[in-house]
């Protein structure tokens, strides 16, 4: 096997003496969907937090596409190419739907103060730059159907379409590797339908490759191609869905008795 | 509503004919308010544009990117006495002075901005506090700056042109406040505003996105410092004399007050709360000079309170607003236009 | 030379650790720094003055009816203004209080004027006691008894009283509080009261050795404000033993490189410890978590 494209190794995080992340290693391959199930507080949101960069991991490493990128600023793992969203949306609420996504064009553009603030014709360089990463956002509206909520202020906007605008702040990034932290929560099911329709579309045309963390299991394994079962912070099994959901540490895990996940959904 | 053809008409300041005939109108109208208006109005409107880039300044710290200054009467002496200085000791001319002393307050913002990086709510309140006393402190103690005493401002004069009126100074003041409202005002709508806001509303967000903290933060507190430096440099020709005690805690506290009448992270709100608080600062000054209240006011002081300690009304009621519009209308006076805005749209429902 | 410095560092010290302690109490439970709070101690002080100078009563009448007038006008602003903000985030709440702040400066500098005043006080400025090769007045040395006095009543009064435990609790989880029976809103106002009420009495312990004027807290304030920063706003023996720190340091200061810049060092100290401890020397810093 070729080297991966993204992947963790030993990552180990304690708070205060308690492991929440403990000895975590897995591997994804470019253009592939992984998932990580595990009942709550199993540690999976940590691991998003360690590998964005926002709590540094007690060791272990983290390697993207060749490059150690463990306990980098959040930031500068950004422009990476990595990333993510919120599992309690963490949007920029007092911004428009637009102002969003553009947000997340940041890393690309390059308008400082002065040449921000002297924009006033239409050719300027500032303009010209906006005009091109407002051409791009566009088209990220029009795949995810944001219209509507275009020019709204998003802390007005529904719970699902606010989860929306987030995926859409991500993907205004062009990430390479997305990581989508409970993506579907709080959606009814004809919502998460068109979700799981997104995230089919953001893998395969886009070619981007996603961690997700999901608590509806239909929905992973659906879309899954390799799963990541943790509880306690420990790993307990990684592979194909088939394979995991049958698991029975997996079940006892997420049940506490025995019966098929399929079910329980 | 109209159909916009172009992405380039979301972010140009003026979209349609008929705001391009107002937006003239305005000039024009600035343009000629001081060959008409009594020299007190024009002295006045001095001190409002002075306190409309202090208000928009304070705002793009507080209320763009979220974090609290009671310290910038700090950056404000750093201007004044920057300016003043540059030119009586080195000769500077007066546009080269203020920048250049601006930019020094801009740095002293950053210095500022890096010990704030990790503190929050209280904790940066009384650091930025600190800082604005700090300043006036070495101000009034170092005998370059004059001392005490303070320092009568040098000769104005404007690309060889002398300025001594207020009517001069009009011109000169009025236009750098009107390209700083325009310059914030494009500022927030790109890249570098953005990055602010967003820094307000989910700093974890924020970075996750590639926002950089540090440098914006800092940046921040630059920028304001830089706008409350020209609003300094401004300041010290309008007085004409610049003392350490101009520049205390309550005038920070005063600059705040500014920011929350208008509307926090409202660059049009500012404008607004810099007039209408210039205004009012000036006219209750001399309270007791109102045709009918000042009659009681000061019937009711001789009985009950001091005639001498008349003039402390106004802090009475600057206090009031203030209380009064965090409580009840937390958007300040830009909250106030758009409701009235929505209410002559939608008149007579 | 340094015991009497650190002696009347201490003096000092003890009047920031009362005024850090009042704003503490507030700050742990209506989670706001209250720089309303020398306004309203300068005020009471007046309160005292007026008592005792206009009216002629007793010293003692005119005390307790001056901390009296602070429990009430504590009480009255949280409840009139504080519990009315809608939307309270920690800008507006600041900016509430510094809406007091103005507001009693101005009352008072309206009645008052600018004029400076001598609040008589029983204890003397004046007649000195030696300890050791050092000397401290007897009204530092009231001072520094009062303030410790107060500090124990403080704590037995968070140990053992029912109200003291309530406050905990509400200061802890408001909404468990809530659920547990406990009348926040009422518990708010015992707070007010009480942490106006001390800083009263920093107020007038301070009065006859500074000058009574409308001035008279606005440095104390602030330097009460910066010990509790520099003990953390978050624990009540930080917040003490940050004003005895502020008042030595500050007084070693003053008394070995420069009286002038005494005031200065104050700040620098406060952010030089908060570039390293952002929550202050003995408390916890919280991390929010996403």
């Amino acid at each position: 096997m070729n080297e991966a494209f993204f992947s963790v190794e030993n990552l180990c995080i304690s708070f205060g003496g308690l492991m929440a992340v403990d000895h975590v290693s897995f591997s994804v391959s470019k253009g592939f969907i992984f998932s990580i199930i595990g009942p709550n507080g199993a540690g999976k949101t940590t691991i998003f937090n360690c590998i964005s960069g926002l709590y540094k991991p007690s060791s272990g490493s983290i390697i993207f596409q060749g490059e150690d990128i463990t306990g980098l600023k959040p930031h500068r793992i950004a422009t990476k190419g990595i990333a993510r969203t919120f599992q309690n949306i963490e949007l920029f609420s007092r911004m428009t739907t637009m102002e969003n996504l553009m947000l997340g064009r940041h890393i690309h553009m390059k308008t400082g103060v002065l040449s921000g603030a002297t924009f006033f014709r239409r050719g300027s360089r500032a303009a010209k730059e906006e005009i091109r990463h407002r051409e791009y956002v566009e088209k990220i509206i029009d795949l995810l159907d944001l219209q509507s909520a275009r020019n709204q202020f998003v802390g007005s906007l529904p719970y699902g379409t606010q989860k929306l605008v987030e995926l859409g702040r991500a993907l205004a990034l062009e990430p390479k590797l997305l990581l989508l932290d409970e993506p579907s929560a709080g959606m009814n099911s004809e919502e998460k339908q068109d979700l799981v329709f997104w995230i089919k579309d953001i893998q395969d045309e886009l070619g981007v490759t996603i961690l997700l963390i999901e608590h509806d299991m239909k929905m992973v394994m659906d879309i899954s191609d390799r799963v990541l079962a943790i509880n306690f912070g420990r790993p307990i099994i990684e592979g194909v869905p088939d394979v995991v959901q049958r698991h029975p540490d997996v079940l006892k895990a997420y049940l506490g008795e025995e019966e098929t996940i399929g079910n329980a959904s | 509503m109209d159909m916009k053809r172009d992405y380039y008409e979301d972010i140009q300041l003026l979209d349609s004919k008929v705001l391009w005939f107002w937006f003239l109108m305005l000039v024009a109208a600035l343009a000629t308010f001081p060959f008409i208006a009594p020299t007190y109005y024009v002295y006045m409107a001095n001190y409002m544009a002075i306190n409309v880039i202090v208000t928009i300044g304070l705002n793009i710290l507080v209320g763009y990117t979220g974090q609290i200054s009671l310290g910038h009467a700090g950056f404000f002496a750093i201007g004044a006495y920057g300016t003043v200085m540059l030119m009586s000791l080195l000769h500077f001319p007066f546009l080269l002075a203020l920048v250049a002393a601006a930019l020094i307050a801009a740095f002293f913002g950053f210095i500022l901005g890096l010990p704030a990086l990790r503190l929050e709510g209280p904790y940066l309140a009384i650091a930025t506090l600190g800082f604005g006393m700090a300043i006036t402190q070495v101000i009034g103690r170092w005998e370059l700056f004059g001392g005490r005493m303070g320092v009568e401002a040098p000769a104005l004069s404007f690309f060889g042109i002398p300025v001594m009126t207020d009517l001069g100074r009009y011109f000169v003041t009025a236009t750098i406040a009107f390209i700083m409202v325009l310059g914030a005002r494009n500022l927030m709508k790109t890249r570098v505003g953005r990055a602010f806001i967003a820094i307000r509303d989910s700093d974890i967000a924020a970075e996750t996105m590639g926002v950089n903290l540090v440098y914006y933060k800092t940046l921040a507190f630059a920028v304001s410092a830089f706008y409350t430096g020209i609003a300094g440099g401004l300041f010290a020709f309008l007085l004409g004399f610049i003392s350490p005690s101009t520049f205390n805690f309550i005038l920070s506290i005063y600059f705040l007050a500014f920011v929350i009448v208008g509307g926090l992270g409202s660059i049009f709100g500012s404008v607004m709360g810099g007039i209408v608080m210039t205004w009012l600062l000036l006219e209750l000054d001399k309270i007791q000079e109102l045709p009918l209240i000042g009659g009681m006011l000061i019937s009711f002081s001789e009985n009950f309170m001091t005639v001498a300690g008349l003039p402390n009304i106004s802090s009475i009621i600057f206090g009031l607003i203030i209380v009064l519009l965090v409580i009840f209308e937390p958007l300040g006076l830009y909250g106030f236009w758009i409701r009235t805005k929505i209410y002559w749209k939608t008149w007579p429902f | 030379m340094f015991l009497q410095l650190l002696l009347s560092g201490i003096a000092f010290g003890s009047l920031y650790a009362l005024i850090a302690l009042a704003m503490v109490i507030i700050y742990k439970t209506s989670e706001v720094p209250n720089f309303g709070q020398g306004e309203m101690a300068m005020l009471s002080t007046f309160v005292a003055f007026m008592l005792l100078d206009t009216y002629g009563h007793s010293f003692f009448v005119s005390f307790l009816g001056a901390l009296v007038f602070a429990a009430l006008l504590g009480v009255f602003l949280e409840f009139v203004f504080l519990r009315r903000a809608k939307d309270p985030n920690i800008l507006s709440l600041i900016l509430i209080t510094l809406g007091f702040e103005m507001i009693l400066y101005g009352v008072a500098s309206w009645k008052w004027g600018a004029d400076q005043r001598d609040l008589s006080f029983p204890v003397s400025d004046f007649d000195l006691v030696n300890i050791g090769p050092a000397v401290i007045s007897y009204l530092n040395l009231a001072t520094l008894l009062v303030a410790l006095v107060l500090m124990v009543l403080l704590f037995l009064f968070f140990r053992y009283t029912k109200v003291g435990i309530a406050m905990k609790a509400t200061q802890q989880n408001p909404m468990a509080a809530r659920i547990n029976g406990i009348r926040v809103n009422r518990i708010l106002s015992v707070t007010w009261a009480m942490s106006s009420t001390i800083g009263a009495m920093a107020g007038m312990l301070l009065a006859p050795v500074a000058t009574l004027d409308p001035n008279l807290m606005l440095e104390p304030l602030l330097k009460g404000f910066a010990s509790a920063v520099l003990g953390g706003m978050t624990t009540l023996v930080g917040a003490a033993l940050g004003g005895y720190m502020l008042g030595i340091i500050e007084n070693l200061f003053g008394g070995y490189v420069s009286l002038e810049f005494k005031s200065i060092v104050a700040f620098g100290i406060i952010v030089l410890v908060l570039c390293f401890r952002p929550s202050g020397l003995f408390a916890k810093h919280y991390v929010r978590k996403v």
